[in-house]
């Protein structure tokens, strides 16, 4: 028998559970991209229920349909364009008044939909207690009562989304505005009637009266005179309340929200403040905010680093034992060479970097994201991030950047605007990752001295703080300012965070791996085929004319390419020692690891960058590196020649 | 009478009058910024109430519509609130 398929979508607000919900419905059923050409995360996964193989796609969390960020543009089309069959509106109990304004809004794009109304044990343990049959009459759709953590009334929500699809329901009630904006959507609304738009027409007439630009251009093309309508009508609101008709719009819905969240929650004053609530004060208060941050900040590097360590010489030790077991297959030099040394080493760089830091690195970055920690991060270091014209959320990917650069630049996702992500993702690649500070300590810690190390990092800061004010002075429109929920406190989903782990995980395999085995075997081919030698004087003009090094240090930058580490190693095997104070002057190795620092992203990034922004923009940030740590390295070797450093 | 929100100490509350912010345009402070206030409920009318701010000038904590919001302090300025003295 082939079973009939249906599609449904979660939306809501963001932490609302609605990845938790995604995850108990479709296990490991998921597939985790973009949406076709955007730095936005799309979730889709199957499950089987009743002899109907249903789709899941969980749409982005946003607060609004709007045009205000990419989310909200990739939801409302993705609702309007390709229909789903049902969308479940994922409500969290706590904050009801703000969920409702975006059940609202659903309900204007007149999709079917139902109500997963979601952290009602959160909810009660604030005091407030809803009842959610009231709330399904009010709204004429059905109401779940949810505590997805728990696993609580999935079954319930999944029984009723086929019920509805099966039963062919009516789009839920719409909720009316007040009587004279109500007859100008009428008015409007019978004039796009004539028009042929995807969405519906009461639904456009409100986002004309909102000045939404895209549905303007829209209805613009089809026929101008109802743009023309729609501004007169919406000038005559703005007499007539005396703010601008896009508010009055918005605080009506949010009017009617408050209206239906008042008639449907009953809210006990609880005596004793919760424990979400103590937390709350505790982490983002003046005094131990701060040291707390750094305390849980330091523990996450400390314990990731430990691990990473350990578990990437146990790894690479594994591995590195399998040679002797390539030797009676590959009998030919030159293919022994290209399979072990190229395939297998660009292999054994990517497992010894993925387990070992990136899958701790997320699974930690996700527990407190879930828990709400995050969110309290964002808030403490907003001052900081401004300086160099992010906010606050970008101190997420700054600090993955510390561990490795790939998790972070997929991590600026986080930032709303594509404007922010391009900004965070360009400071991103600055930051020296693990693998740098593997060098830097190697190479100027050891043999010029800790104090030198340190001035690089700070050098290294500097230059990052100054180059992000360029780059958010340049980059043209509206910078962003924080403006973000806190929501409670809660546990985090352990099964949930480990299948984001998992998929994450995936996603960079898929990304880097291709990549790091590519340009391994391509630096073992021009290495056999003897090309690595003209290759270094070619190079000279800038290693040693420019900046000082020795021709051979060029070869170990090539490396660099694959793994920021390798420039050490093979500087190491290419010097025949690794008393590197010997052959280097202490100017040589600082430079080197200046250079180190600043320059090309490794393979890994780049294909980050690319992914999340597309080749032109990511070859644009690698060639600028490039040039710019060239052109930095000769500078501080004049200076600091000219200072007298040996 | 009409003070930026940024001069509310902790714990005080007001009902927010008007925004300064041009939702026509473009740049800073403009459409986006605009709509994204009114988006998360600081519509005029709105009570808000400031329940602490960050340390060395950073966001206030605000309290609006039963959920608790982190707002930049530039955007906190750009807010004025009708407080009775």
């Amino acid at each position: 028998m082939k079973k009939k398929k249906l599609r449904i979508a979660l939306a809501g607000n963001a932490n609302v559970g609605k990845s938790v919900i995604f995850n108990q419905l479709t296990g490991l059923h998921q597939h985790i991209g973009n949406w076709p050409g955007k730095t936005v995360e799309k979730a889709e996964g199957t499950l089987h229920f009743k002899g109907y193989e249903i789709d899941v796609i969980d749409l982005p969390g946003i607060y609004s349909l709007s045009t205000f960020s990419l989310e909200e543009i990739i939801s409302r089309e993705y609702i309007a364009f390709e229909k789903p069959d049902l969308v479940i509106n994922v409500v969290d109990a706590s904050v009801l008044e703000r969920n409702l304004f975006f059940t609202l809004q659903l309900i204007e794009l007149e999709t079917p939909m139902i109500i997963a109304l979601n952290q009602i044990d959160i909810a009660q343990k604030k005091g407030i207690k809803i009842d959610h049959e009231k709330l399904s009459s009010i709204l004429g759709v059905p109401v779940i009562p949810t505590i997805a953590i728990k696993g609580v009334g999935i079954y319930d929500l999944l029984e009723t989304t086929v019920k509805m699809i099966e039963k062919k329901v009516a789009t839920p009630r719409q909720i009316e505005y007040g009587k004279e904006i109500e007859e100008k959507i009428e008015k409007i609304a019978s004039l796009v009637r004539k028009i042929n738009l995807p969405y519906p027409a009461r639904w456009t007439a409100i986002k004309l009266l909102e000045g939404d630009k895209k549905i303007e251009d829209e209805v613009k093309k089809a026929d101008p005179r109802i743009l023309e309508f729609a501004h007169e009508m919406a000038s005559e609101i703005e007499r007539i309340h005396g703010h601008s008709c896009s508010t009055v719009i918005t605080s009506e819905r949010y009017e009617v929200a408050g209206r239906i969240a008042r008639e449907v929650q009953r809210i006990q004053p609880v005596i004793k403040p919760s424990l979400s609530q103590r937390l709350h004060d505790v982490t983002t208060s003046r005094v131990l905010g701060y040291p707390i941050m750094l305390c849980v900040v330091l523990s996450i590097f400390y314990a990731i680093f430990t691990f990473g360590d350990y578990a990437s010489t146990c790894l690479s030790d594994f591995l590195y034992g399998l040679e002797p077991l390539f030797d009676p297959i590959l009998k030919n030099y030159v293919l022994k060479e290209l399979v072990w040394n190229g395939v297998m080493e660009g292999v054994i760089a990517g497992v010894t970097i993925a387990l070992p830091y990136i899958v701790p690195f997320y699974f930690l970055l996700y527990i407190l994201e879930d828990s709400g920690y995050l969110s309290r991060i964002a808030f403490l270091m907003d001052v900081a991030m401004h300086k160099i014209g992010l906010h606050g959320k970008a101190f997420i990917p700054v600090m993955l950047a510390y561990g490795c650069n790939v998790p972070a630049c997929l991590g600026c996702k986080i930032m709303e605007t594509e404007r922010e992500r391009l900004l965070a993702a360009f400071v991103v690649t600055l930051i020296p990752c693990a693998a740098t500070t593997v060098v830097v300590l190697g190479l100027v810690g050891k043999f010029v001295g800790l104090e030198w190390a340190l001035a690089l990092y700070v050098i290294d800061l500097a230059i990052i703080f100054m180059l992000g004010r360029v780059a958010f002075k340049t980059l043209p429109s509206e910078p962003m300012e924080l403006l973000m929920e806190m929501h409670e406190y809660r546990m985090p989903h352990l099964r949930t965070v480990i299948s984001q782990t998992w998929f994450r995980l995936e996603e960079f395999i898929k990304i880097a791996f291709p990549l790091i085995i590519v340009s391994s075997v391509t630096i073992k081919a021009i290495e056999l085929s003897g090309l690595f030698e003209p290759l270094s004087v070619l190079m000279s003009t800038i290693t040693v004319g420019w900046l000082g090094l020795r021709r051979e240090m060029g070869i170990a930058l090539i490396f660099g390419i694959l793994r920021k580490e390798l420039t050490l190693i093979m500087l190491a095997t290419i010097l025949g020692t690794t008393n590197f104070d010997v052959v280097l002057t202490p100017l040589q190795m600082i430079i080197f690891s200046l250079i180190t620092m600043l320059y090309i992203p490794c393979i890994a990034t780049i294909a980050a960058c690319v992914k999340e922004f597309g080749w032109k923009k990511a070859i644009f940030i690698t060639v600028f590196e490039v040039s710019f740590a060239i052109f930095v390295g000769g500078i501080a070797f004049r200076i600091l020649g000219f200072l007298g450093m040996p | 009478m009409l003070v930026p929100l940024t001069s509310l100490k902790k714990g005080e509350s007001g009902i927010i009058a008007s925004i300064k912010a041009n939702p026509r345009g473009r740049r800073r402070g403009g459409w986006g910024f605009h709509k994204r206030l009114m988006d998360m409920g600081l519509t005029p009318g709105t009570k808000i109430t400031v329940v602490k701010s960050a340390p060395f000038r950073g966001p206030i904590e605000v309290y609006v519509r039963g959920s608790r919001l982190a707002l930049g302090r530039g955007m906190a300025a750009r807010i004025f609130v009708e407080i009775d003295k």
